[in-house]
């Protein structure tokens, strides 16, 4: 079973910088998801493991052999790199009926024509498209299209699966049937998955570890719990999460505990968890929202500017003057618009942030004083 | 030092290695490498023979041997505006031969390139947006001018209207034989009939590129106007016609540059008047002063340039205004009620004028004896399947079906089209998978201007420049040279189909092949090809269709006269051996249209597709 080193991997078109000396190592078996927004370099880092396309400078290792290698001159094609593509718009082969769309490459592989058989009969069976065997790819839906491509993907067990995208075609409830069954796949294929995305909730939900991306730059590369809980940055803390950190942004001044953060006329004591070596001029203060605790009294005043419940939870907007903090509060609650709470943040889990880097310094506490 | 020295090379080994594996990458430098010298060295040879001294005249002239440098033929061509003269009226040598066939050739292109567009619009827009009646018949026909010959409509022009009195004038034409009907000479030569002819030739150009745009165009644009109560003119005026501006100025500007090029029609309709525009006067000058020929053909070339450069920055910019999607389900047809019959009748019987009548009057002519006379009494089938046919005195003595020569020039013919469809075909099909590949780097750029820069270069300045380079190289004569001029010739039409059909097809289809290891060539053959057949089958039908019609490109190359069905018909109508001359012509068009029936009902490639994309 491969990992999959990357070094320093590099692609230009032009002057535009799509990757940028991305370094990523993914170990056998692993399940990671590339996620970033749109336009950051997922689908051009993808193409440039699969060997789809060529990477401007860099070097890339599947399982010990070098693949690629700008500097050596080394590049060694896709069908020799022993992996399998699931493209976003499937790609299905639409001369070809569903049968022969997953037959034809084994047929290449010269493999024995019972071995064929029992494969499509295998793969069919798992991924339900038995009974549409021999229909062309315009004949079945969406969903069926996409299985399809799975089956096709798979046919010639491949050690590495790279997947674009490739739920975002489908309606909501069908992607999270399928990200079940993908899951399960993951399992039961015992391959190495690499997965694009971005959705962040479907990177949680999958993954065993994420690369988070932007403009072309990995901003964190970690598992899904961790990235949530300690973001190494703004740009990561604010991509993760739905509804997203509460962020309170200002001036900070070192004091004897910690810092004080002067924003919107309030000001907010932080105590690091660990010692602090420097405090930036300007920093931001981040806090998730199931960590701004709503209680009747006991706390800091604030009004409810809106409430939305979705039966779940309900996500709340507290007005503390001119400031805005977000709230999610588990549960089939309501709060009356403009009527008077107090909140509470749950110690232990605020992370200050250099404005300037953008880099997470340390977790503390918080406080308004 | 050696050991970094050493690595170096091995790196660029590899780097090379891998770099040509790709096929893509594989077929840019060869053809990168073969149409440069296919066509941009002949462009030198071209440049460098206007400014060289050729034989006989040219040399008294110049006063210097051949081969010498001269700078005369610009001298003499662009900037001899007063020669003196005699009896009163000066003489211009570069009014003469110049200034004024560049003004016709001007004034010829635009007017065909209006007539065409307004001619070839306006079917489009009845067929693809209104209930016209007979679409299917006026649609099917309306491609026909251009698969036929262009000198097809020329001479028939010439047959019908010529008349005693006016061009070189030796008998009646049909109109005023049959009905005393007695046209003025600017009807019939010069000016006006070439504009026309030329026209409605290349009319179907307009009709697939505008109607390919109002077809797919979205039927919601024209509905959410419809729907705030717009008038049917306001909404043409508003709506429609922004949209199709751009095809309609590209289809204008393809067909000036054809028409600045064309020679047939304005050697059939011009040259009995002395109306002569730059491809009449180049071969004219080409057997005396072939300097000053050269020279014209590298003005031709250069209009060729300007069109394609402003063309491409029309399309390039508008992009999104061609591609309008085809998504909506309901086309509404515009009733066109009462005037439907009128139009439809009209359109009809102009359609007839046009495609089949031309096909009436050669078989007529080719069975009357004495010219002028269309009575019974007067027609036999001599011509075709007679023999010992001495009474003619024009030179053959056997019908045309019975004489070896005939078919032997058929078989040539054929051979030399389906040679040219193959090769022009198959690398269309490669210059447009490779191109489309690597879409926007340096070397598909290069390919892809190189693969259609022959269409600017004007068939019979082409053929010039072949023979030179022909002399040359020894191996390059008779039927290689043909073949090989023919399908680069034909390697625009090709090229563009293939690449339209490629860049239609997502990279993603192949590289889901080339993910499991479906090796080059069979992705090719079962994958790309099978996706795309009908597309890619017109990439070779075009040449085939042009190759199997065309005269100017073969005519300074064919070892005799005899060798082509199309240079034999050529030979007939300078001797004036008419009926022979039509006999062959409708030879060669019916030929020509089986041709293209079989191929589109075998294989569903069809000649719009070619050219419309
Ligand atoms: N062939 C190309 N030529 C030029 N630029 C390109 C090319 N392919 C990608 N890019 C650019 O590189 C950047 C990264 O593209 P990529 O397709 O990897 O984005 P992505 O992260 O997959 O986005 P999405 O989520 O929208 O699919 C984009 O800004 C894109 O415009
Ligand atoms: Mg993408």
């Amino acid at each position: 079973m491969p990992d999959i080193i990357l070094t320093n991997v590099t692609k230009r078109f032009g002057k535009f910088v799509a990757v940028d000396k991305l370094n990523l190592n993914i170990r056998s078996n692993e399940f990671i998801t590339l996620l970033g927004p749109s336009g950051c370099g997922k689908t051009t880092t993808l193409r440039m493991i699969a060997g789809l396309e060529t990477p401007t400078e860099g070097r890339i290792m599947i399982d010990e052999d070098v693949v690629f290698d700008a500097d050596e001159g080394i590049n060694v094609p896709p069908n020799k790199r022993d992996v399998g593509f699931l493209f976003q718009n499937y790609a299905l082969w639409p001369h070809m009926t569903v049968k022969q769309n997953i037959a034809f490459g084994l047929e290449n592989l010269k493999w024995p024509k019972k071995d064929i058989e029992e494969r499509v009969d295998e793969l069919t069976l798992m991924l339900k498209i038995r009974e549409f065997l021999d229909r062309y790819p315009s004949e079945l839906s969406g969903g069926q299209q996409q299985r399809v491509a799975i089956a096709r993907t798979l046919a010639p067990k491949p050690r590495v699966l790279f997947m674009d995208e490739p739920l975002s075609n489908l309606d909501a409830k069908l992607r999270t049937d399928m990200r079940s069954e993908l899951k399960r796949l993951h399992k039961t294929t015992d391959s190495t998955f690499v997965y694009v995305t971005h959705d962040q909730l479907e990177a949680m939900t999958l993954s065993t570890r994420i690369c988070i991306m932007e403009l072309g730059k990995l901003m964190q590369y970690a598992p899904p719990l961790e990235m949530y809980q300690s973001p190494a940055n703004l740009f990561v803390a604010d991509f993760m999460g739905n509804p997203s950190m509460n962020f309170i942004e200002g001036k900070a001044e070192k004091t004897d505990k910690g810092v004080r953060l002067s924003s919107g006329g309030l000001s907010f004591a932080f105590t690091p968890n660990s010692a602090l070596e420097a405090v930036p001029e300007q920093a931001v203060i981040g806090i998730r929202p199931e960590h701004v605790l709503i209680s009747d009294e006991g706390g800091c005043p604030a009004k409810v500017y809106s409430s939305l419940p979705s039966g779940l939870e309900t996500t709340i907007r507290l007005s503390l003057g001119e400031m805005m903090l977000t709230s999610v509060v588990f549960g089939g609650l309501d709060f009356e618009l403009d009527s008077d709470v107090s909140f509470n943040f749950v110690p232990n889990q605020a992370i200050l942030f250099d404005k300037g880097s953008g880099n997470a310094l340390a977790r503390g506490s918080l406080e308004l004083v | 030092m050696e050991t970094i020295q050493r690595n170096q090379v091995k790196r660029l080994g590899r780097m090379t290695q891998t770099f040509l594996s790709k096929p893509a990458n594989l077929i840019l430098v060869v053809f990168l490498v073969l149409l440069t010298f296919l066509t941009l060295y002949p462009l030198l040879v071209l440049i460098f023979e206007t400014f060289t001294v050729h034989s006989g005249r040219e040399a008294r002239a110049v006063g210097l041997p051949r081969g010498s440098y001269t700078d005369y033929h610009f001298k003499r061509l662009l900037f001899t505006l007063d020669d003196g003269g005699a009896m009163g009226v000066t003489y211009s040598n570069s009014w003469i031969q110049f200034y004024g066939p560049l003004l016709n050739t001007l004034s010829v292109a635009f007017t065909s390139s209006a007539v065409a567009i307004l001619f070839g619009g306006t079917v489009a827009w009845f067929i693809t947006r209104s209930n016209l009646k007979y679409k299917k018949f006026i649609s099917g026909v309306f491609v026909f001018p251009y698969i036929m010959p262009a000198w097809t409509l020329a001479l028939f022009w010439q047959s019908f209207f010529k008349n005693e009195f006016i061009g070189t004038g030796t008998s009646n034409g049909i109109l005023a034989s049959v009905f005393g009907i007695y046209m003025p000479e600017w009807f019939v030569y010069g000016y006006f009939p070439i504009s026309i002819v030329l026209g409605l030739h290349y009319a179907p150009f307009a009709y697939i590129l505008i109607g390919g745009i109002l077809r797919n165009m979205d039927a919601n644009l024209e509905e959410a106007a419809t729907v705030l109560k717009t008038s049917r003119m306001r909404l043409l005026r508003r709506i429609t016609l922004p949209i199709i501006k751009p095809a309609a100025l590209s289809t204008f500007l393809l067909v000036f540059a054809s028409s600045i090029s064309a020679y047939s029609v304005p050697v059939f309709l011009g040259s009995p008047v002395r109306y002569y525009m730059l491809s009449t006067k180049m071969k004219s000058l080409m057997d005396t002063y072939s300097g000053q020929a050269y020279i014209i053909a590298a003005v031709m070339i250069m209009f060729g340039i300007v069109i394609l450069g402003i063309n491409q920055k029309v399309t390039g910019s508008r992009k999104s205004y061609t591609t309008v999607t085809g998504k909506s389900s309901q086309v509404s047809l515009v009733d066109l009620r009462k005037w439907n019959r009128p139009v439809a009748i009209f359109l009809v019987i102009l359609m007839l004028l046009i495609a089949v009548l031309p096909l009436i009057t050669f078989a007529a002519e080719s069975v009357i004896i004495k010219a002028g006379n269309y009575s019974l009494s007067n027609m036999t089938l001599d011509f075709w399947i007679g023999t010992n046919l001495t009474y003619l005195d024009q030179g053959d003595s056997t019908g045309i079906l019975l004489s070896g020569k005939v078919w032997k020039a058929l078989f040539y013919s054929l051979a030399l089209a389906v040679t040219c469809a193959v090769v022009a075909g198959t690398s269309g099909m490669l210059v447009g998978y490779a191109v489309a590949k690597k879409r926007g780097t340096k070397m598909a750029n290069a390919v892809n201007s190189l693969a259609f820069f022959p269409y600017l270069m004007p068939s019979l300045a082409f053929g010039a420049i072949y023979l030179a380079m022909s002399v040359r190289v020894s191996w390059l004569n008779g039927f290689v040279l043909l073949a090989l001029i023919g399908s680069v010739k034909y390697l625009p039409f090709a090229s563009r189909s293939g690449l339209n059909a490629m860049l239609q097809l997502s990279g993603e289809i192949e590289e889901a092949g080339q993910i499991v290891g479906i090796p080059w060539w069979k992705r090719m053959t079962r994958i790309i090809f099978p996706i795309q057949k009908s597309s890619l089958l017109s990439g070779y039908l075009l040449p085939l269709v042009s190759c199997m019609r065309e005269l100017s490109l073969f005519v300074l190359l064919v070892p005799t006269s005899n060798t082509l069905l199309t240079t034999m018909l050529m030979q007939y109508s300078e001797k004036g051996w008419a009926q022979f001359g039509s006999a062959i012509n409708l030879l060669i068009i019916i030929v020509v249209l089986l041709i293209n029936y079989l191929v589109n009902k075998l294989t569903g490639a069809s000649i719009d597709k070619g050219i419309g994309g």
